[in-house]
């Protein structure tokens, strides 16, 4: 109001100076000059301090000298308003060494006392910096510095404000002698022009003056804010660091506050109003495009997330995990979206130049609070979740829950405001009682919340309803809460301050980091649970797209969960720690040691080494295997080479890449491989007692690669063992039985014992077939028949040729013997069973009789004498004539026999193999009764 | 839960204006025609104070340095009346 009264005056004042017109239009040009004879020293002495608003300067200068333009232009003296702006400016810089020539002894006796002082403060000044930077840990010589220096400052001002009657004076004087004569005006009088001169250099050197005192000043208040800076950095990070309670303390603060405030509002006032009038643009298009980049995270992401971060009201029951996801995201999409608006805002208004040196530290800090109060809050209703008990993550009533929203939304609003506070007394530069006194507050207001908090009656008992009366805390708890209410209580109130916030900020940040990682590892949990994963939206999908069977999708929501953990703890512990004062370097140290370095006595591991090791095993290891297959696919098999030796030759390879891989690995691991001799120096010994017998079957397994009695496939016969060679591997070799046993043979018998193998060389095998007649019957013709019967079998060899041996009189029998060789010995017993049944079917034809004894004892003479009259060369001699007898006696006779490795032909195995099972059971006896006989 | 948050807030801000009342500073009036911009440098801060055609501010209340229009710099205590008459500061 007082500003419109003064209109008219200005307006009147305003047509005066037009009416006055040229001449006073001339003037604010003036001091500009007169200014610019003695700016150069000044101009770069201040230069420092002004390079820091060297930016914004220009731009803001000649704004408002151009919107002041307008009203100029209604008081109609358009010439004076932009005069005066622009000029100091450039006035500055171009200046004519000409005028230069103003008597030193012209200056006057005050302004050399001023010079005086000035040099006096600065040496001073200079003298309390040394002393701050030597105290920087003594928080009371710091404090008295800063005393000394907040005098100093104001001596500096003072001398400054000394010279202002002497500018009045001769700027008053100026006037009175009017400016200079124009180009076509009679000269003035010389000693007039000399004065003139005389007082325009003199203004020229108290303005220097006053811009030298300008810059001691924002130097020693630099230094004072320094000394500040330290003292409140000593107070925040020595925890226990007594601060005496006092009412002077409150005393001071609360001058403290008063001042802060109104410094506050004025900055802040000044700013806004700067900012509205001159760079209103840029103020609303950086609001409106944070708001705007907000708005997009916002609705995007609600768009995206809608279904996790939405209470389905149609949901009467929700699952555990669906409830976690649903406090998890509408914790972190809002948070992340005005965390979104805050960095955007500030990034905006520090772009666009909106933000001055003093405001921005505000700004920030106000922002940074809001956010973290913003998202203790989300958290907190995300998992007390009071206005909807269904979707509450632990048990607790429906008033409890109010209750501790209400406890919890209060303690993160006092700490956060007490950071608040404390941010905008460091932009501000407060002294530093005022940050301990809000601590102090805020550390006593948390103690009180924390005891009251006790007092809340949320749990529930196993069958109560989310409505009904709350039980108190478990005793522990509630002892807990009023135990640290307490100790935050006498902490702050007998001095401990610092110790006493940093309590109560890590309680509620601490707290509510620990809640988020519950609830991430309460997720991971849930996503392990067998046949969660299937549940959720992520599973759904790879079973849609991916066919994924119910097992492999456990095993996926198995790897999740424990990412989900991982990633909880690797997130989670780094900001813990961090707010518990740790320096990200700190941490990264940690981590960069703990990876590589963990010293154990003298022993050091690291756990990137061996992951390296192990890295380069896997790799050896694929690499050996890829050129294991190459070799036995391309080269090989394409070479025609023994399957056998493929078989070793891939083996072989198999041992040297893994072993070549696993030395790599432990080089890889930083294990020291002349450590290793040691190692092995041991084993050696080790090897001479105990493992004396793994070493003999892994040398003997490969001297079974090397020498190759038997290759995967063969037909072996070792003691009591028969079958097929499966596998041949480091320790043991693989037989399987013709009843599909499979037996681990160690390698170091079968190197030690003979071994017997049918399908060595080749394939080629004998067979006997042992027939026993009467002596009724003609041996000769026998013999003919028998030739006969095996020369007419396909698969008997012509060469070499079957043959028939009559091997023995027996009593009342005599034994022949058909000698067959097959070409595969596998199809041995096909080719006897053909024979047989031919033999049979041919003696019972020719009439000879069976081929086979007849129990002749048991039967009634008459019967025998009718069996035999009807009958009479049938008088055939069972023998079990059956290969196993044949084979033992024939394995008697040639020991050596072998045949080439071959296949099981898939008609002749069954039958054989159960023949050759039940060969072997016999084969000693039967050997033994068949060997009297030959 | 929200009554809660106003009451609180109400409180701080009542508090801040009631400790905002009690400011004492140099009173600056523009008694030009048109929009002057003062350099004022209080502490380490350097800012540019616009001071609307017959308007008044406050500045400084504990002592800065003001660079007029003109080019002239003065001392100031923090507790003058200072007036900008054709691009001079004036102290009364």
């Amino acid at each position: 109001m007082r500003s419109v009264g003064k209109l008219p005056a200005i307006l009147l004042c305003l047509l005066a100076l037009a009416a006055t017109g040229p001449v006073m239009a001339q003037k604010p040009t003036q001091p500009a000059q007169a200014t610019a004879q003695n700016a150069a020293q000044p101009a770069q002495k201040t230069a420092p301090a002004q390079s820091g608003q060297t930016a914004t300067q220009p731009a803001g200068k000649t704004a408002p000298a151009q919107e002041g333009a307008q009203p100029a232009d209604d008081g109609a003296t358009p010439g004076t308003a932009t005069e005066p702006a622009t000029a100091a400016q450039p006035a500055q810089t171009a200046t004519p060494p000409a005028e230069q020539t103003v008597p030193a002894d012209a200056t006057p006796p005050a302004q050399t006392q001023a010079i005086e002082q000035l040099a006096k403060a600065g040496e001073e000044l200079k003298r309390l910096t040394d002393l701050v930077d030597k105290a920087k840990d003594d928080d009371t010589a710091l404090a008295e510095l800063k005393v000394q220096v907040d005098a100093l400052s104001k001596q500096i001002i003072g001398v400054s404000v000394s010279t202002r009657p002497r500018l009045e004076e001769i700027k008053a004087r100026l006037t009175e002698l009017g400016d200079p004569p124009g180009e076509g005006q009679p000269p003035e009088a010389d000693i007039v022009s000399a004065e003139r001169k005389r007082l325009v250099a003199e203004r020229g050197a108290i303005n220097a003056l006053t811009g030298e005192a300008e810059g001691l000043s924002v130097q020693s208040t630099k230094l004072s804010n320094a000394i500040t800076a330290t003292r409140r950095a000593l107070f925040s990070n020595t925890l226990l660091k007594n601060t005496e309670v006092s009412g002077t303390m409150f005393n001071d603060a609360l001058s403290a506050t008063a001042d802060e405030t109104r410094v506050l509002t004025r900055s802040v006032t000044s700013w806004l109003s700067f900012a509205w009038n001159y760079k209103r643009v840029q103020l609303l298009s950086a609001l409106f495009l944070s708001l705007l980049a907000a708005l997009v995270f916002l609705a995007g992401s609600r768009r995206l997330f809608r279904p996790w971060i939405q209470h389905d009201i149609t949901d009467e029951e929700p699952s555990y995990f669906r409830r976690l996801s649903v406090a998890f995201w509408s914790t972190m999409i809002p948070t992340l979206a005005s965390a979104a608006f805050a960095v955007s805002s500030f990034f905006f208004l520090h772009s666009f130049n909106v933000l001055r040196s003093d405001i921005a530290p505000i700004v920030a800090i106000t922002l940074g609070v809001s956010v973290v109060v913003f998202f203790i809050t989300r958290l907190a209703q995300a998992v007390l979740s009071p206005r909807d008990a269904r979707w509450r993550l632990v048990r607790v009533s429906d008033r409890g829950a109010r209750m501790l929203m209400v406890a919890i939304f209060a303690m993160a609003l006092v700490n956060g405001l007490d950071y608040l506070f404390g941010g905008v007394s460091e932009a501000l530069g407060s002294p530093v009682v005022l940050t301990v006194v809000k601590s102090f507050v805020a550390s006593i207001v948390i103690g009180l919340i924390i005891i009251a908090s006790a007092w809340i009656r949320p749990t529930l008992r196993k069958d109560d309803d989310f409505d009904a009366h709350g039980r108190s805390w478990p005793r522990l708890v509630s002892i807990g809460l009023v135990l640290i209410g307490l100790s935050l209580i006498v902490a702050a109130a007998s001095g401990y301050v610092g110790l006493a916030r940093f309590i109560a900020t890590q309680i509620i940040i601490t707290g509510a980091i620990l809640v988020t990682m519950y609830i991430g590892i309460l997720t991971g949990r849930a996503v392990a649970k067998q046949g969660a994963f299937g549940e959720t939206a992520a599973g759904r999908y790879l079973e849609r797209r991916y066919n994924l069977e119910q097992v492999a999708l456990d095993q996926i929501g198995l790897v999740a969960g424990l990412s989900i953990y991982a990633l909880v703890v690797l997130f989670f512990i780094p900001l813990i720690l961090l707010q518990w004062g740790f320096q990200i370097a700190d941490i990264e140290a940690w981590a960069y040691r703990a990876v590589t370095d963990i010293k154990i006595g003298s022993i050091t591991i690291s756990l990137v080494g061996i992951l390296a090791g192990v890295l380069f095993f896997a790799l050896g290891y694929a690499v050996t295997r890829f050129v294991q297959r190459w070799i036995d696919g391309n080269i090989m098999a394409r070479s025609r080479v023994d399957a056998g030796v493929r078989n070793s030759i891939r083996t072989g390879i198999g041992y040297t890449g893994v072993g070549l891989a696993g030395l790599i690995g432990l080089s890889a691991a930083g294990i020291d491989l002349s450590n290793l001799a040691l190692v092995a120096g041991a084993l050696s010994l080790g090897v001479g007692f105990g493992l004396q017998n793994i070493v003999s079957n892994f040398v003997s397994g490969l001297i079974l690669l090397v020498e190759r009695p038997f290759k995967v496939g063969d037909w072996i016969v070792s003691g009591t063992t028969e079958g097929f060679v499966k596998r041949i591997s480091v320790r043991a070799t693989e037989i399987e039985t013709f009843q599909h046993q499979s037996i681990m043979m160690p390698n170091s018998l079968l190197i030690n014992a003979s071994v017997g193998n049918w399908t060595h060389r080749n394939k080629l095998g004998r067979s006997e077939i042992a027939v026993t007649v009467s002596y009724a019957s003609d041996p000769r013709r026998i013999m003919e028949l028998l030739s006969e019967i095996a020369a007419a079998h396909p698969m008997v060899l012509k060469n070499p040729s079957p043959s028939v041996g009559f091997t023995a009189f027996g009593d009342e029998r005599m034994t022949f013997e058909l000698r067959i060789y097959v070409a595969d010995v596998l199809t041995g017993g096909g080719v006897r069973n053909d024979l047989r049944i031919s033999i049979y079917e041919r003696f019972r034809d020719e009439g000879i009789g069976e081929p086979f004894p007849v129990k002749i004892e048991d039967v009634p003479v008459e019967d025998q004498t009718g069996i035999e009259s009807d009958e009479p060369e049938k008088v055939g001699e069972p023998k079990g004539a059956t290969s196993a007898e044949a084979r033992a006696s024939a394995e008697a006779r040639a020991p050596a026999r072998t045949t080439a490795s071959g296949r099981k032909t898939a008609s002749a195995a069954p039958l054989d193999e159960e023949e050759e099972v039940e060969e072997a059971r016999k084969r000693r006896t039967a050997s033994r009764r068949a060997n009297p006989n030959r | 839960m929200k009554k809660f948050v106003i009451a609180l807030l109400s409180g701080v801000l009542v508090a801040g204006a009631l400790a905002a009342e009690a400011a004492s500073a140099a009173t600056v009036t523009n008694k030009d025609g048109e929009t002057a911009v003062l350099v004022v440098v209080e502490g380490e801060s350097r800012m540019e104070v616009a001071i609307a055609s017959g308007a008044t501010e406050m500045i400084c209340p504990s002592g800065c340095f003001v660079t007029a229009p003109s080019g002239d710099r003065i001392g100031l205590q923090g507790d003058e009346n200072v007036e900008i008459v054709n691009g001079n500061v004036v102290v009364k």
